[in-house]
C-alpha cells in the first residue's frame, strides 16, 4: 500500500510540474499590450500581442484582443484571421463570435464561415469545447471510470454504473476524434493581402479564375512549393501564393 | 349402307353451303342506294341503303359529301338466296341521314370496291321542306315548343328557358341539344325534368319539360338558337290484312297489333330577345346584384361585458345573384376587435326562380365600456321588376357594454393576423463596432496544450491505480478465502515467531520436540498438510514433489530424525543453543526455495 501511495503522489507531482504556470514576466507585457491598445497605440499594441505569440503564449484572449488592434488598425484580414484562431480556444466567448461576424461584413467578399459538416451535426458539443477542455474531461471521466471499476470488483452491482460511464467514455474519446478531424481537415485561410487572384495554377502566368479580397475566408486544400490551393466552394478552386495567404 | 351415304352428304352439304356462300360464284356485281321517301321534313329521317348485289366481302361504300345531312351509321344486313340452284348473295349498308337544311339535295353516288372495280350508285333527288305549317301541332304525334319568360331582360336578370316536348305516343331514346352560347349568358340549371299531362285543343299529351336559368352577360339582340331533341316515336297499327284465315282466326286486337318505331328529329323556333343595360343612376357601393333582396341584422347579446364575445348575424336573401353578395367588416375596429366567419350560402328554386340565403357571422369583442350603436348594413341593388335601384337596410342595433368584472388586461389579436407576431417598438441601429479588449488577467494565464506526458499520465495513472488496487483485492480475497494460501503465506512469520519465544529449555527431550514440532508445522503450512502427523520420510518425498532441492528435502528429513533421537537422549546446554540455530537456518533454507 505503501509503494501504491508513494506511485500515486509521484503522478499528480509530474502532473503538477506539466501545467502552464503563471509568469509574471508574461502578464505584465499583455498589461502593457492592453494598456497601448486603451491608449489607441493599436499597431504597438498589436506588436506587443504578436511578440507575446511569438514567445510560445498561447491563448484564446491574445489571439481575440490582437484581432481587435488590427480591426482598429483597418487590417480586417489580419484581424480575421486572429479571431479564427482564437476560436480555436475560446470557441464559447460570444464577444468573438460578435466581433468576427462585424469583420467579415467589413471585407468585400463576405463569405462567411463555412457550414458544419454532417460529424459536426452529431457531435455538435465538440466544436463548443477546446481540445484542452475535451481532453480534461476525459481524464476526468476515465479516472471516474477506473474508479467504478475498482468498486465494481468489491460491489458487483455497480455494473450498470461502469457499463455507463464506459460508454461515456467511449463518446468522449470519440468527440476528441472528431475534434482532431476538424482542425486536420478543415485548414481554414484569410486573404491578407488587398487583393489576390486566384490562378488555375502553381504560375503567375496561370490564368486567373477568379479574385478574392483582403479578408476573404477561403478552405485550403493543399500547398505545393509556395503555393497554396484553395476552394470556395465545390465549383470555384484555385492556387494563390502562400504568402498571400494567412492560416 | 344408303342411310349412311345419305347422312354424309347431309353433313357435307351443311358445311359446304355456308362455307360457299360467300363466294361470288362468277356473279355480275351490282351496287344501289336506294332511300326509304324521296321527300321529308326537317323533323324526318331520311333511311339510306347501298345494296350489294353479287358478294358479300367488300369494304364499307364510300358516300358521298353529305354536307346538308347528319349520317349516322344503322348497321348492314346481308342475304343469300337459292332459287333453281341459283345462288344470289347481298349485302346491305343502312344509314340514317337526319336533315339539316331545306330545298332540293341530290344524293351524290356512293362507290363500292369489289374485285378490283369500283361500282357507283345512281345519284337520288330529295326534296326536303319545312314541318307542314297547316297541320296544327295538336294534330300531331309529338312537338316541342321552347318559351323564354321574357323577351326583355337587363343584363344579370335572371331569365328562365323552358323547353317542353309534347307527345301522344310512346317516346323513346330521347337525345335534347340545347343551344347556349357562353358568351351572351351564363347558365344554371333548374333542376330535374318535370313531366306531366296537358291537354291541348282537347288532346291530351305527356309533356317532358325541362327549364334553366340564363343570365345576361352583355347587352344587345341576341337570338336563342333552336334546340332540338331526336327521339324514337313508337307507333301502334293495326294489321288490316282480312285475306289470311289465320287473322281471322286471331282477330283479336292483342294478335293484331304492331309497333312501328318511327326517328324524328324536332326542334323548336329560335327565339329572340334584347337584353338591356343597366339604366344610370348606380347608388355608391352597387357591385351588379340584380334582383329583389332582403337584408336582416341581428346580435346574440346586447348587455355584455368588456372582452365578453357576441355575434353580429347579418342575413341576405332573396331572388337574384345572392351568390355574390359580400360585405366588408363593419367599421367598428376602435370599439370592437372583430372575427369575421366564413360566410354560409344555401340556394333554393322555387318556380324556376333562384331564391338564395347568405348568412354573415362576425364575432365582435368589445374593448370599452359603454352604449354603442352598431352602424347599419346596406345592400344597394337594381330591381329588375320595378327596373329601379333600390337600398336594403338593416335596422340600427344598440348595445350595452359594462366594465369587465374581472380585472384582465385583454391580449386579443385581430383576425386575418394572427400569426403575426406583436409589433414591439424597434430600437434603430445607429452604428456597428467591435466588442471590447478583454483586460483581466486570469483569462490569459496560458492555454497551451497539454503535454503528451500529462496526457499519458492522465490516461494512464488510473488505469495502473486500478491495476495496484485490483491486485491488492484479489490477494485480499485470497488470504480470505484460499486456506492453502493463508497458512503458505503465515508460515515462515508463525515459524519465527516460536521460534524466538522457544527459550533453550532446561529439559532437552521438551525442546527437540517443540523444534521439531515448529519444523512440521512450518512445513505443513507451506505444503499444507497436517504437519504434526507427518513422518520424517515423508516429508522428504513432498519436499521433493513441490521442487524443493533434493539436498535440503534430505537434509530436512535428517533434522526431524535428529530431533526424534533427541527426544530420547539428554542433551548439554549449548548444543541446544546449536540445535536452535540449525532449525533457524533450515526453515530459512526451506522459504527461499518455496
Amino acid at each position: 500500500m505503501k509503494n501504491a501511495f508513494a506511485f500515486f503522489l509521484f503522478i499528480v507531482l509530474t502532473l503538477s510540474a506539466s501545467l502552464p504556470t503563471e509568469a509574471s514576466d508574461y502578464l505584465n507585457d499583455v498589461v502593457r499590450a492592453n494598456g497601448l491598445y486603451a491608449e489607441k497605440h493599436y499597431a504597438e499594441s498589436a506588436q506587443a500581442y504578436e511578440s507575446l505569440i511569438k514567445k510560445g503564449m498561447q491563448n484564446g484572449y491574445l489571439y481575440y484582443n490582437l484581432g481587435n488592434a488590427y480591426i482598429r488598425m483597418g487590417r480586417t484580414g489580419s484581424a480575421i484571421l486572429n479571431y479564427i484562431r482564437a476560436r480555436k480556444w475560446i470557441p464559447r466567448d460570444e464577444n468573438l463570435e460578435a466581433n468576427l461576424k462585424f469583420a467579415i461584413q467589413q471585407t468585400r467578399d463576405k463569405i462567411e464561415l463555412p457550414p458544419a459538416g454532417t460529424l459536426n451535426v452529431l457531435f455538435f458539443w465538440a466544436n463548443d469545447f477546446n481540445f484542452n477542455e475535451l481532453i480534461v474531461f476525459a481524464i476526468s471521466l476515465n479516472f471516474i471510470f477506473w474508479v467504478s471499476l475498482t468498486l465494481w470488483m468489491c460491489f458487483p452491482s455497480l455494473k450498470v454504473v461502469r457499463n455507463a460511464l464506459l460508454c461515456f467514455l467511449l463518446l468522449a474519446f470519440v468527440s476528441i476524434g472528431v475534434k482532431i478531424k476538424n482542425e486536420s481537415d478543415l485548414k481554414l485561410g484569410v486573404v491578407l493581402a488587398e487583393n489576390v487572384e486566384v490562378k488555375s495554377g502553381r504560375a503567375e502566368d496561370a490564368v486567373t479564375l477568379f479574385q478574392l479580397h483582403e479578408g476573404a475566408l477561403v478552405t485550403v486544400t493543399g500547398k505545393h512549393d509556395s503555393w497554396l490551393e484553395v476552394r470556395l466552394n465545390d465549383e470555384q478552386k484555385g492556387w494563390v501564393p502562400q504568402n498571400s495567404l494567412g492560416t | 349402307m344408303k342411310n349412311f351415304s345419305a347422312t354424309c352428304a347431309a353433313l357435307l352439304s351443311l358445311f359446304l353451303i355456308p362455307a360457299l356462300s360467300t363466294l361470288s360464284f362468277g356473279e355480275d356485281i351490282s351496287v344501289t342506294a336506294t332511300v326509304d321517301k324521296n321527300r321529308l321534313t326537317l323533323e324526318d329521317v331520311l333511311q339510306l341503303s347501298i345494296i350489294i348485289q353479287g358478294t358479300q366481302n367488300t369494304p364499307p361504300p364510300e358516300l358521298p359529301s353529305l354536307p346538308d345531312f347528319r349520317v349516322t351509321a344503322a348497321g348492314t344486313s346481308s342475304s343469300t338466296q337459292y332459287i333453281n340452284t341459283q345462288r344470289s348473295v347481298s349485302i346491305t349498308h343502312n344509314y340514317r341521314l337526319t336533315p339539316m337544311n331545306t330545298g332540293t339535295i341530290v344524293i351524290g353516288p356512293s362507290r363500292v370496291r369489289a374485285n378490283g372495280k369500283t361500282y357507283s350508285t345512281q345519284p337520288i333527288t330529295i326534296e326536303v321542306q319545312k314541318p307542314s305549317s297547316s297541320v296544327a301541332p295538336a294534330d300531331r304525334a309529338a312537338f316541342v315548343e321552347a318559351i323564354l319568360s321574357s323577351k326583355k331582360a337587363y343584363i344579370g336578370e335572371q331569365l328562365v328557358y323552358t323547353f317542353r316536348l309534347y307527345h301522344r305516343v310512346d317516346a323513346k331514346n330521347l337525345n335534347l341539344q340545347l343551344p347556349f352560347d357562353k358568351t351572351w349568358f351564363n347558365k344554371e340549371d333548374l333542376g330535374e325534368p318535370k313531366s306531366y299531362i296537358k291537354v291541348v285543343n282537347g288532346i291530351q299529351y305527356h309533356v317532358q319539360e325541362l327549364s334553366m336559368a340564363l343570365f345576361p352577360l352583355k347587352k344587345g339582340l341576341v337570338e336563342i338558337p333552336a334546340s332540338g331533341i331526336e327521339l324514337d316515336l313508337l307507333r301502334t297499327t293495326q294489321n288490316r290484312s282480312r285475306q289470311d284465315p289465320f287473322s281471322r282466326f286471331f282477330n283479336d286486337p292483342f294478335f293484331n297489333r304492331r309497333t312501328q318505331a318511327e326517328h324524328k328529329v324536332l326542334r323548336t323556333q329560335p327565339l329572340s330577345i334584347e337584353i338591356l343595360p343597366l339604366p344610370e343612376g348606380a347608388p355608391k357601393g352597387f357591385k351588379n346584384l340584380i334582383g329583389h333582396f332582403n337584408i336582416s341584422a341581428e346580435l346574440g347579446k346586447r348587455d355584455l361585458e368588456v372582452g365578453d364575445t357576441t355575434t353580429l348575424t347579418v342575413t341576405v336573401s332573396g331572388k337574384g345573384n345572392v351568390r355574390d353578395i359580400s360585405f366588408e367588416e363593419p367599421d367598428l375596429k376602435n370599439y370592437f376587435k372583430i372575427y369575421p366567419d366564413k360566410p354560409e350560402f344555401s340556394q333554393t328554386v322555387q318556380n324556376n326562380q333562384i331564391t338564395g340565403e347568405k348568412v354573415f357571422k362576425f364575432a365582435l369583442v368589445p374593448l370599452e365600456a359603454g352604449s354603442r350603436t352598431l352602424p347599419k348594413f346596406s345592400l344597394p341593388y337594381f330591381d329588375s321588376a320595378s327596373a329601379q335601384y333600390r337600398i336594403a337596410k338593416t335596422q340600427p342595433i344598440s348595445l350595452n357594454i359594462k366594465p369587465s368584472s374581472t380585472k384582465e388586461n385583454l391580449n386579443l389579436v385581430q383576425s386575418g393576423q394572427q400569426n403575426v407576431a406583436p409589433t414591439k417598438p424597434e430600437i434603430e441601429t445607429l452604428g456597428r463596432d467591435i466588442l471590447p479588449i478583454y483586460t483581466e488577467l486570469d483569462k490569459f494565464k496560458s492555454d497551451g496544450s497539454y503535454s503528451s506526458t500529462f496526457i499519458g499520465a492522465g490516461f494512464g495513472s488510473p488505469v495502473i491505480l486500478f491495476i495496484i488496487s485490483a491486485f491488492i483485492i484479489k490477494r485480499q480475497n485470497r488470504l480470505k478465502y484460499d486456506v492453502a494460501f493463508y497458512r503458505r503465506r503465515n508460515a515462515y512469520k508463525n515459524a519465527s515467531q516460536r521460534l524466538k519465544q522457544l527459550t533453550e529449555h532446561s529439559d532437552s527431550k521438551e525442546f527437540a520436540r517443540q523444534l521439531s514440532e515448529i519444523l512440521r508445522e512450518y512445513i505443513g503450512d507451506k505444503l499444507n498438510l497436517q504437519g504434526k502427523a507427518i513422518t520424517a520420510e515423508e516429508v522428504e518425498v513432498r519436499l521433493k514433489e513441490s521442487n524443493y532441492e533434493p539436498v535440503k528435502a534430505e537434509g530436512t528429513r535428517k533434522l526431524l530424525e535428529k530431533y526424534e533421537t533427541l527426544q530420547y537422549a539428554p542433551m548439554t546446554r549449548g548444543s541446544t543453543k546449536e540445535l536452535l540455530g540449525e532449525s533457524e537456518n533450515m526453515i530459512k533454507v526451506l522459504e527461499k526455495q518455496s
